[in-house]
C-alpha cells in the first residue's frame, strides 16, 4: 500500500479498519452464514482524484498482482462492488465533476462518479434534458449505472441508457486508457453492462435530448392486477409515454386481506397537442379495464416519488429481492408465482413492473423478511432463486449477475458468457478487475463456487424454509 | 387501500443503504468517506449491534473510538433524516449512539471537557455563572428581574456570553418592551442542558431541566421565549422526555413571537430599502419546523426578500451544531465557508438567520473572508428598524 500511497498521496487512501467494514457492502444484507466463504474485507480503500490515479492503481494491481474493485454509488444490490477476496475498492465518487457541455449539439461529458441527480440539477437552466435515468438517480453514479444495466425512467421511450452515450474514456485492467465507442475494439456494447469485470468508466459523453412543451404524470388505479396489466398494454399499444410501471403489493400478514389494489403510474411528454392526446386516450383505456385515474395532483406526487422505490423496506426491515427482465406476455404469470411464493414462505411482497417496450419489462420483486433472524433469513433468501428459475424458464433473465446471481448466468445468457470470458481473458491476464463476479465465483480459499452445487443449496434451503 | 402490517420499525435494519443521505450530508461533502456518510455510520452501527439490539462490546471496544469520531464529526443538522428513504430517524439515532458512547467513556476528549464545564460552572464557558447578565450593563438594555411575570425571556449560553451577539438580547428585550409584556429574566438562568444531551450525557442534562423548570414555574410564567433554537429545542422537546411530564409553560421561538406580533397588528416595523437573505438554522427550521414565521416577519420588513440557493427543509448546515466546532473546529470552518459563500451568491445586503450560534459562526466567516458582509438575528433587524437599539 506505501507504493499507492506514494504515488496518490495518503489523503486518498484509507486503511482505517472502520472504513473497511463500511466498504465491505453494496445494497443487499450478505446472510451471516455466507460471509465467511468470502474475504469481504478491503486492504485498503483509495478515492481517485483523476482518471490517471485509476489507471496508476491498476497498473500497481497487475504488478503485485490485487484485485481492485470499483465502486460507484453502491446502490446496486447483487454484490458488484462486494470484494471476495480483499483486494482495494476504488471509491469513484470522488470524480464527479462535469468535463465537458456542448450545448448547441446537446452532448455532455461527465466523469463516471457524477450522481444522476446533480446532472438533472445542472441541465435546469438549459434547453435540454437527460432521455433516461435510474430510479435510483438522488444517489446513483453514472459510471455505476454503464456498468450495471443501464434500464430506467425514459428507457421506454428513449432507449436505455447505451443507446444514449456517444463515447467514453475507460481504463482497461491493463491500466490503459482508452476512448471507445461504437466502433472501436473493444466496443461500447460489449463494455456496457460488464459490471465493472472488464474496465472501469471514467467518463462518458451523454446524449441529451430537448425539453418537451409538458410533461404530464398519471396514475390509474385498478381493484385487479389483471385489469392493471391488460390496460398497461393497450396504453403501449396506442401511446407512447415517457415511463410506465405497474406496482403491486401482497400483504399475507394481515388477517382481513385478500387482494391488494393495483395501480400504475408514468409520464407522457412531448409537445402541448400531442400529450393531451395521448391523456385522452389513456383516459378511455384506463376506464375501459375499469380503472381510473386519479387526479393530476396525486399522480404527480407519485412521480415525485418515483426514486424511492424501497420505502416498503421499513415494514421488514429487511427486503430479498432480484430484478429480471421477462417479455410482457409472462408478467401476469410471474407474478401470481410470486404471490404464491410468498403465501408459502409468509412472507409480503411488492412487484414493480417497469416496462422497457411493448414486448419486454423489468421485473423488480421484493420479499419483506427479518435478517436478523439469520438462519431463517438465509433460508428465505432461497425464494430469490426460485424467482428467478421461473423467469428464465418464461424466457427471461436476470437483469444483472454481480455475486449473487453469477449460476444464473449459463442458463440466461450462455453465449454472452463465453464471450465476456474470451474478452476477460484477452483484457485481464492475471484477473485483477472485480474477480469473483458474474461469470465465475472463487471461495475465500480460491476454489471456485460450482453453480450446480450453490444451486441444490439454494433449493435445500428453500425445503427448509417451507417445512419449518 | 391496503393494510400494512403493524410492525415495529427497527430504525437502523430498516435502512435501505439507498445512499441518498450520503450526497446531502454536509459532513460527508468534505470529508468523502463513505464513513462520514450517514449511510456508513449505520451500517457500521448494525455490526455493533447482535440479535435483540444488543450492543456487542467486544466490537464497541475495538472500533469505539473510531465510531465516535464518526459520530461526533457530524453536525445533527437532520438533513439525512429529510431524504430518508424508508422514512427513519436518522437524528434519534445519532442521538443515541452519543449517549451509548457518553456512557463508555468513548467520546472525544472536548465532548468530556465539556460536559464537565457545564456541570461545574452552568454555562459553556466556564464563566462564573453570575455574569450570566453581564450583557444587561454591556448593552445597558432595560431589563427586568421579577418574582411573576407573564413571559420569560430565557436567553441562553451563547447570547449572554459571547460579545459578538450579545446585543440580539439588547434588541429582543427592547422589543418586548415597546410591547408591554408583563416578563423578565431568569434570576439564576442555567444552561439549557441541550450541549448536554448531544454530548450523550442525558442524565446530567436533567439536572439542569430541573433546575430551569423549576425557576420558570416559580415565577408563574405562561410563556418561555428564547432566541436561541437549541434552548428552544431543550425547552421544548427535550425536558418533557428528560422530566417524564410535561412542563407548565408553552415555549416559544423569538420569530414565532415577533411573528404573532405583526400579524395581529402590534407591531408595524417600517419597510426597509435592503436587500435581505435568510438562513435557516437547522434546529428551528428543518428539526423543528419553525420556517414560515422567520419569513413572514422578514418580507413585512423589506420587498426584496432573496431565498438562497438550499432553503427552508433544506438548508445546511452552518457547522456550529452537533459540537462540531469543539470536536473538529477545522472541519465547522469549511463547513461555515459553503454556506456563508451560498448566501453571499444572493448578491443581499445582509444576512439575517435567528440562531446566535449561526450568527456568531457567519460573523467570524465574514471576518475571515474579509468582505464585510453584514450578518445579524431577525431581532436585531426589527429593533434597528423601530430605531430601539
Amino acid at each position: 500500500m506505501n507504493e499507492v500511497i506514494n504515488k496518490l498521496g495518503q489523503e486518498y487512501v484509507s486503511v482505517d479498519l472502520l472504513e473497511k467494514l463500511v466498504y465491505s457492502h453494496d445494497l443487499a444484507v450478505l446472510p451471516k452464514f455466507v460471509k465467511p466463504l468470502f474475504d469481504t474485507t478491503p486492504v485498503a480503500i483509495v478515492r481517485p482524484k483523476t482518471t490517471e490515479h485509476i489507471a496508476e492503481i491498476m497498473r500497481l494491481a497487475n504488478e503485485y498482482r490485487i484485485p481492485v474493485i470499483p465502486r460507484g454509488g453502491a446502490t446496486w444490490g447483487f454484490g458488484g462492488t462486494i470484494p471476495v477476496k480483499g483486494g482495494i475498492i476504488l471509491d469513484l465518487t470522488g470524480l464527479n465533476r462535469i468535463v465537458h457541455f456542448d450545448e448547441k449539439n446537446g452532448l455532455l461529458t461527465v466523469e463516471c462518479g457524477a450522481v444522476w441527480e446533480d446532472i438533472m440539477h445542472f441541465l435546469r437552466e438549459t434547453r435540454w434534458k437527460l432521455p433516461t435515468y435510474p430510479s435510483s438517480a438522488l444517489s446513483s453514479t453514472v459510471g455505476g449505472w454503464a456498468a450495471t444495466g443501464g434500464i430506467g425512467y425514459g428507457s421506454l421511450k428513449y432507449g436505455p441508457f447505451l443507446k444514449n452515450v456517444v463515447k467514453a474514456t475507460v481504463v482497461l485492467p491493463s491500466g490503459r486508457i482508452v476512448v471507445v465507442d461504437d466502433k472501436s475494439n473493444p466496443n461500447l456494447s460489449q463494455l456496457f453492462g460488464s459490471e465493472g469485470i472488464l474496465c472501469i468508466f471514467a467518463d462518458l459523453t451523454l446524449k441529451l435530448i430537448p425539453k418537451s412543451d409538458v410533461e404530464v404524470p398519471f396514475m390509474a388505479n385498478f381493484s385487479n392486477f389483471a385489469n392493471a396489466l391488460m390496460s398497461a398494454q393497450e396504453v403501449l399499444r396506442l401511446t407512447s409515454p415517457h415511463s410506465l410501471v405497474l406496482k403491486a403489493f401482497g400483504f399475507v400478514r394481515t388477517k382481513d386481506y385478500v387482494e391488494s389494489d393495483t395501480y400504475f403510474f408514468g409520464c407522457v411528454d412531448g409537445n402541448r397537442y400531442e400529450v393531451y392526446k395521448q391523456y385522452l386516450t389513456l383516459d378511455n383505456i384506463v376506464n375501459r379495464y375499469r380503472g381510473y385515474l386519479v387526479p393530476e395532483d396525486e399522480a404527480r406526487r407519485e412521480w415525485e416519488e418515483r426514486f424511492y422505490t424501497l420505502k416498503i423496506k421499513k415494514w421488514g426491515p429487511s427486503i430479498l429481492g432480484n430484478e429480471f427482465i421477462i417479455p410482457t406476455h409472462k408478467i401476469l404469470d410471474m407474478v401470481k408465482y410470486c404471490w404464491q411464493l410468498g403465501n408459502q414462505a409468509h412472507l409480503d411482497v411488492e412487484v414493480e413492473v417497469m416496462f422497457i417496450s411493448r414486448y419486454k419489462a423489468l421485473m423488480f420483486q421484493l420479499f419483506l423478511c427479518d435478517e436478523r433472524k439469520s438462519l431463517r433469513y438465509l433460508m428465505s433468501a432461497a425464494i430469490t432463486k426460485k424467482v428467478l428459475d421461473a423467469a428464465i424458464k418464461a424466457g427471461g433473465k436476470p437483469y444483472g449477475y454481480g455475486l449473487w446471481n453469477f449460476q444464473f448466468m449459463e442458463r440466461a445468457e450462455p453465449e454472452k458468457k463465453r464471450e465476456l470470458k474470451r474478452i476477460k481473458r484477452m483484457l485481464d491476464p492475471w484477473n485483477v478487475l472485480n474477480p469473483g463476479k458474474m461469470i465465475e465465483v472463487r471461495l475465500r480459499l480460491g476454489f471456485p463456487l460450482p453453480g450446480k452445487l450453490y444451486s441444490m443449496f439454494m433449493d435445500g434451503m428453500w425445503f427448509l424454509r417451507r417445512v419449518m | 387501500m391496503f393494510i400494512l402490517p403493524k410492525l415495529h420499525l427497527e430504525n437502523v435494519f430498516a435502512c435501505a443503504q439507498c445512499g441518498y443521505c450520503v450526497k446531502k450530508c454536509p459532513t460527508y461533502y468534505f470529508l468523502g468517506w463513505e464513513s462520514a456518510s450517514p449511510r456508513g455510520k449505520i451500517f457500521a452501527l448494525k455490526e455493533f449491534l447482535g440479535n435483540g439490539g444488543k450492543l456487542d462490546e467486544q466490537k464497541l471496544r475495538k472500533l469505539g473510538k473510531p465510531l465516535s469520531t464518526r459520530i461526533f464529526n457530524c453536525t445533527l443538522c437532520g438533513l439525512c433524516k429529510e431524504v430518508c428513504h424508508t422514512e427513519i430517524d436518522v437524528l434519534e439515532i445519532w442521538l443515541k449512539i452519543r449517549e451509548i458512547l457518553y456512557e463508555h467513556r468513548l467520546v472525544p476528549q472536548g465532548v468530556i471537557k465539556l460536559s464537565e464545564i457545564i456541570q461545574q460552572s452552568k454555562n459553556i464557558y466556564m464563566m462564573d455563572n453570575v455574569s450570566r447578565t453581564d450583557w444587561v450593563t454591556y448593552t445597558s438594555a432595560d431589563v427586568n428581574f421579577k418574582d411573576s411575570a407573564e413571559v420569560v425571556y430565557f436567553v441562553g449560553c451563547i447570547t449572554s456570553f459571547s460579545g459578538r451577539v450579545q446585543s440580539i438580547a439588547q434588541a429582543f428585550s427592547s422589543i418586548l418592551n415597546s410591547m408591554n409584556e408583563d416578563w423578565t429574566l431568569l434570576k439564576d438562568e442555567w444552561c439549557c442542558g441541550h450541549p448536554l444531551v448531544l454530548s450523550g450525557g442525558i442524565k446530567e442534562a436533567r439536572t439542569f431541566a430541573l433546575h430551569n423548570v423549576e425557576m420558570i414555574e416559580s415565577i408563574g410564567a405562561k410563556k418561555v421565549v428564547t432566541g436561541c433554537p437549541g434552548c428552544y429545542i431543550a425547552l421544548k422537546h427535550e425536558y418533557p422526555k428528560l422530566l417524564g411530564k410535561k412542563p407548565g409553560f408553552e415555549v416559544l421561538h423569538s420569530t414565532q413571537l415577533l411573528n404573532s406580533y405583526i400579524t395581529s397588528g402590534k407591531l408595524a416595523v417600517p419597510k426597509a430599502d435592503v436587500k435581505l437573505t435568510y438562513h435557516d438554522p437547522c434546529e428551528l427550521g428543518r428539526i423543528s419546523g419553525i420556517i414560515q414565521e422567520p419569513r413572514m416577519v422578514l418580507q413585512s420588513i423589506t420587498d426584496t426578500f432573496i431565498e438562497p440557493k438550499y432553503f427552508g427543509r433544506e438548508s445546511i448546515c452552518c457547522g456550529s451544531g452537533g459540537l462540531l466546532k469543539l470536536v473538529n473546529p477545522y472541519l465547522a470552518d469549511n463547513l461555515a465557508q459553503r454556506r456563508y459563500e451560498i448566501l453571499t451568491s444572493t448578491n443581499a445586503d445582509i444576512i439575517v438567520s435567528a440562531c446566535p450560534a449561526c450568527v456568531q459562526t457567519f460573523t467570524q466567516t465574514a471576518t475571515t473572508m474579509q468582505d464585510g458582509k453584514r450578518v445579524i438575528d431577525i431581532s436585531q433587524l426589527i429593533a434597528e428598524q423601530l430605531s430601539l437599539i
